[in-house]
């Protein structure tokens, strides 16, 4: 039987739900001392000095470490996909002069005893502000007059493309319009929050660092720079990782601090970041708005976008601060054909927590900016949205397709392959988008308001550079399988296992999957960006067929027959039409065991292949969610009814488990349409640190869902894999906008930002010009 | 710090002590007893990561004392394991694909425990009303849902 594309239950499952996981908080070392971090209260302020005097003379403190005491000139965390013209608006490790958001370090408190004791001591710790005035608005930061977060300017960067003629096509359209959209501030909200262990080891000048990370490698080279270690000296390990969704994928200020403080200190440190810090501290994301112009003619089609995106990035330019700017004008088209677009997207600096990507990343806005434009120019001329989709939607012999624009670590965006129509007319029938409509005009009669909304994206997916992969076969026939993509609860050893066994014939549950540590894993990226299936799972791939290609040569001289006589069947090499003929994989193993004369041609005492998967361009996943609503107008309250995905992320390993990538991200995708939202004050105060404050969805939020899949497999692979981490968190909101927008059309009120909670609905509905009319 | 003796029945086993009154019940398994199990996701008692059952109803260690569970009788998600054999809520969520990332699992299947206690086939609707109390990130519901339904059906199996 094919493992690849079965449902298989997971291999991690059994460990996890004994109770056996291991995540960052659990570990506990000999001689551990605890750390805290002394944050800026002040959204904006000159630091005058930081007195430990108080701190240092309580016995319990075993160190105080501000600025000074890092070596001198150390680099600030540097942005890495910024443009020679990006203003270098970077974070130091621990503030030097000056804070600029509520949370940013300023000092690290380590402390004999456990979290109880450092907070109570992280008091002690005296720092002097003096308050410059804040902005917290991208509008607050872009006025005349307004409080420069770094120096000179608020504005970090401004990208721009232009494909055709915007400004001729929008002069001689036949329609046009303008209008705001705008997303609101969010975050991943991993149930997990970030968490550092160091070890320094004296008598190897050595650190082993635990962090809840998606990116160890990363990690690694960065303490390796930072400290001024030798490689072999620093080994990062990502235990269990109770989520990320973005919010773990670059090197924290934190990190490189408790690695410094490893090294003075001598003894292992422990620090876990409460949900408060989680909240002020890990990235934010989707922050927001698009002025757009659009224009169009009778018959639905557009003709032109102008778009100028602003995003506020919060006070630091992190690691991938580019990525969103970028990703949200760059693929606002989406899957329709837009002959000319001026995009403009510019990144401001604000006295806010920074952005970095998370999960969806640019994507989410760009597909709720143009699946809005698309129900606009519908309801402008009359037509039915769907139908609307159609006529301005790419056909399916396209593939690939250069769309014209390429930047920012990505590449050109080459579409690769798929089937845009076919997806909407599926998602269309499963809906019953006709059946709907007389439901909805049945209920508007009883004086309730339904409504239904499609939200259709296409996604970058399977981002390089590269990822790594090995395949071992031990002596005793026992397959190890090495991966550089570490699992955040993806289920990377299941799905790896599942190319393996089935490359190898090699039993399932025999296959161990590692990752997340790199001294066990010599290189390695990550996990984000959709990529572990489509990059890690096409390098794990190659690694088993060169296992397999090594195997044979083996077997050939064992079994005394020719390569090509030679078939590999459920772990044994078998001469075809003897089956009897056989040697297993464990034997193979072990002819070629250390201490063995090799066979003729064979010249390594191992069978281990390792392969470094470097994709030449990116997979383009995309799908079709439909949604159905029913609003409340006199609370304003959105209940959901129904949420239809038709998704296409390429060759499915285990359909079961990216179901469950799409359920999950269309939670997240609920939360951002309804419910979740970082509010700050104009003095840049953060006002949502709490899940009481910050709603993020719970089962009852959710609706009846059906998830189906198209499976267009991409050429660029040979398994066909797209990727599937994010397209459930893209298309939902912008589906859920369009729903609610459609029940609410009766009032004339015009849905342009998420979320769409009750108040901002009842808001809506007040300023609303339209009397509607009600059944009953 | 006044410290206080306690003794407390955990998964069975009856642990003694002194504790000073402000550790959390969840602080005291974690660090005390070394059942890591209980996850603290957001210690304010909103998402339901640390729920433990104590004398046979569930509650949130991050919000309880050790001092208050005193004489009480406390399951883990450890608890669940008998014997090194999973039980049915724990097929259910391994079946049922109802687990990703694992943190918010130990809570959800010890709230799942108390309702299946009290209500052995709950409707769809029970379920979640249930389980409301937990937050999860990763697997939208869907499959949670699932997962108690497919424990429901295991156990229906073994009676």
């Amino acid at each position: 039987m094919s493992l690849f594309g079965a449902s298989v239950r997971r291999k991690e499952d059994p460990r996890l739900l004994r109770g056996d996981g291991r995540y960052v908080a659990d570990i506990k070392l000999h001689g551990m001392v605890h750390a805290i971090f002394v944050r800026s209260t002040w959204a904006h302020a000159d630091l005058r000095g930081i007195d430990t005097s108080a701190a240092l003379a309580d016995p319990r403190v075993v160190a105080v470490i501000t600025a000074d005491d890092l070596p001198p000139g150390l680099a600030p965390l540097p942005c890495i996909d910024a443009e020679e013209t990006t203003k270098p608006f970077n974070q130091t490790i621990l503030a030097t002069d000056r804070v600029r958001y509520v949370g940013e370090p300023v000092a690290l408190l380590i402390v004999e005893g456990d979290r109880y004791i450092a907070e109570d001591l992280v008091g002690l710790v005296e720092v002097d502000y003096e308050p410059r005035p804040a902005v917290s608005t991208a509008e607050a930061a872009m006025a005349p007059g307004a409080p420069i977060v770094h120096s000179e300017t608020n504005v970090a960067e401004v990208l721009e493309y232009d494909i055709g003629d915007t400004a001729g096509a929008l002069a001689s359209a036949p329609h046009t319009f303008t209008e705001r959209f705008v997303t609101q501030r969010q975050a991943g909200m991993p149930m997990e929050t970030r968490g550092v262990i160091v070890d320094w080891d004296q008598r190897r000048d050595g650190i082993t660092v635990w962090s809840s990370t998606q990116i160890p490698h990363s990690l690694k080279a960065a303490i390796v720079g930072y400290l001024g270690l030798s490689e072999n000296a620093v080994r990062v390990i990502a235990p269990d990782v109770g989520g990320a969704f973005g919010v773990k994928l670059q090197p924290y200020p934190e990190e490189i601090v408790l690695a410094f403080a490893a090294q003075s200190v001598g003894r292992p440190i422990k620090w876990i970041e409460d949900r408060y810090e989680h909240f002020v501290a890990s990235t934010h994301g989707r922050e927001q708005y698009h002025d757009v112009e659009v224009g169009y003619d009778d018959d639905g089609r557009i003709l032109a976008i102008r778009d100028h995106a602003v995003t506020n990035t919060g006070a630091y330019l992190q690691r991938l601060a580019l990525v969103e700017p970028f990703i949200a004008v760059s693929m606002l088209s989406g899957p329709y054909i837009i002959e000319n677009q001026h995009l403009i997207s510019t990144v401001l600096m604000t006295n806010t927590t920074p952005l970095n990507p998370f999960r969806g990343v640019g994507h989410v806005q760009a597909a709720f900016v143009m699946e809005r434009i698309v129900d606009l120019v519908a309801g402008g001329v009359g037509l039915d949205p769907a139908e609307v989709r159609f006529r301005n939607m790419l056909p399916n012999d396209v593939f690939p397709l250069h769309r014209g624009i390429g930047n920012v670590l990505a590449g050109e965006i080459i579409y690769d392959s798929g089937d845009y129509q076919a997806c909407l007319t599926r998602a269309l029938e499963v809906a019953d988008w006709d059946g709907f409509r007389a439901e909805q005009e049945r209920a508007l009669t009883d004086g309730r308001h339904l409504g239904i909304g499609i939200g259709f994206f296409v996604e970058e997916t399977g981002l390089g550079p590269y990822e790594s992969g090995r395949v071992r076969v031990e002596p005793s026939g026992q397959v190890v399988v090495f991966t550089g993509a570490c699992s955040s609860g993806q289920g990377h050893d299941t799905v790896l296992a599942q190319i393996t066994a089935d490359e190898l014939g090699a039993d399932f549950d025999d296959i161990v999957v590692v990752h997340g540590d790199t001294d066990l894993v010599s290189s390695g990226v990550g996990t984000y960006a959709s990529r572990s299936a489509p990059v890690g799972g096409t390098a794990v791939r190659h690694a088993a067929i060169a296992i397999r290609a090594q195997a044979l040569r083996i077997a050939a001289d064992m079994l005394e027959a020719a390569p090509n006589d030679l078939e590999l069947i459920d772990g044994e090499v078998k001469v075809k039409g003897t089956p009897t003929r056989a040697v297993s994989l464990a034997q193979i193993a072990g002819r070629v065991a250390p201490g063995q004369q090799l066979p003729d041609g064979v010249d390594n005492y191992t069978l281990d292949a390792t392969d470094v998967y470097h994709p030449t361009t990116n997979t383009f996943a995309y799908g079709c969610h439909i949604s159905t609503v029913e609003v409340d107008v006199e609370t304003g309250v959105v209940t959901l009814l129904r949420h239809v995905v038709v998704n296409d992320s390429g060759t499915l390993i285990n359909p079961l488990l990216v179901d469950g990538q799409v359920q999950g991200g269309v939670a997240l995708g609920i939360g951002g349409a309804l419910m979740e939202k970082l509010f700050y004050g104009d003095d840049g105060q953060p006002l949502s640190t709490n899940f009481m404050d910050y709603l993020i969805p719970a089962v009852g939020n959710m609706p009846e869902m059906t998830v189906e899949h198209m499976a267009v497999p991409t050429p660029l692979n040979p398994d066909g894999m797209k990727g599937a981490g994010e397209g459930g968190a893209v298309g939902s909101p912008a589906a859920i906008a369009n729903a609610v927008a459609d029940a609410l059309l009766p009032f004339g009120a015009r849905v342009t930002e998420t979320p769409l909670d009750p108040v901002t609905v009842y808001e809506l509905l007040r300023d609303s010009t339209v009397i509607a009319p009600t059944g009953a | 710090m006044t410290s206080h003796d306690i003794s407390i029945m955990v998964n069975g086993v009856r642990r003694t002590g002194s504790v000073p009154a402000r550790l959390t019940l969840a602080d005291y398994l974690r660090e005390r007893l070394d059942l890591t199990a209980t996850h603290l996701a957001c210690e304010h008692g909103v998402c339901g990561a640390c729920t433990v059952i104590v004398d046979g109803e569930t509650a949130r260690a991050c919000l309880m004392l050790t001092v208050q569970a005193d004489g009480s009788e406390v399951t883990t998600f450890e608890g669940m394991t008998k014997n090194g054999e999973l039980g049915p809520i724990q097929e259910g969520l391994w079946t049922k694909h109802g687990m990703q990332c694992g943190f918010c699992t130990p809570g959800f299947a010890m709230t799942i425990s108390e309702l299946l206690d009290e209500n052995p086939e709950p409707t769809r609707d029970q379920i979640v009303e249930a389980l409301g109390g937990n937050l999860c990130r990763c697997t939208g519901y869907v499959k949670i849902i699932e997962a108690v339904e497919e424990a429901v059906a295991i156990r229906g199996g073994v009676t």
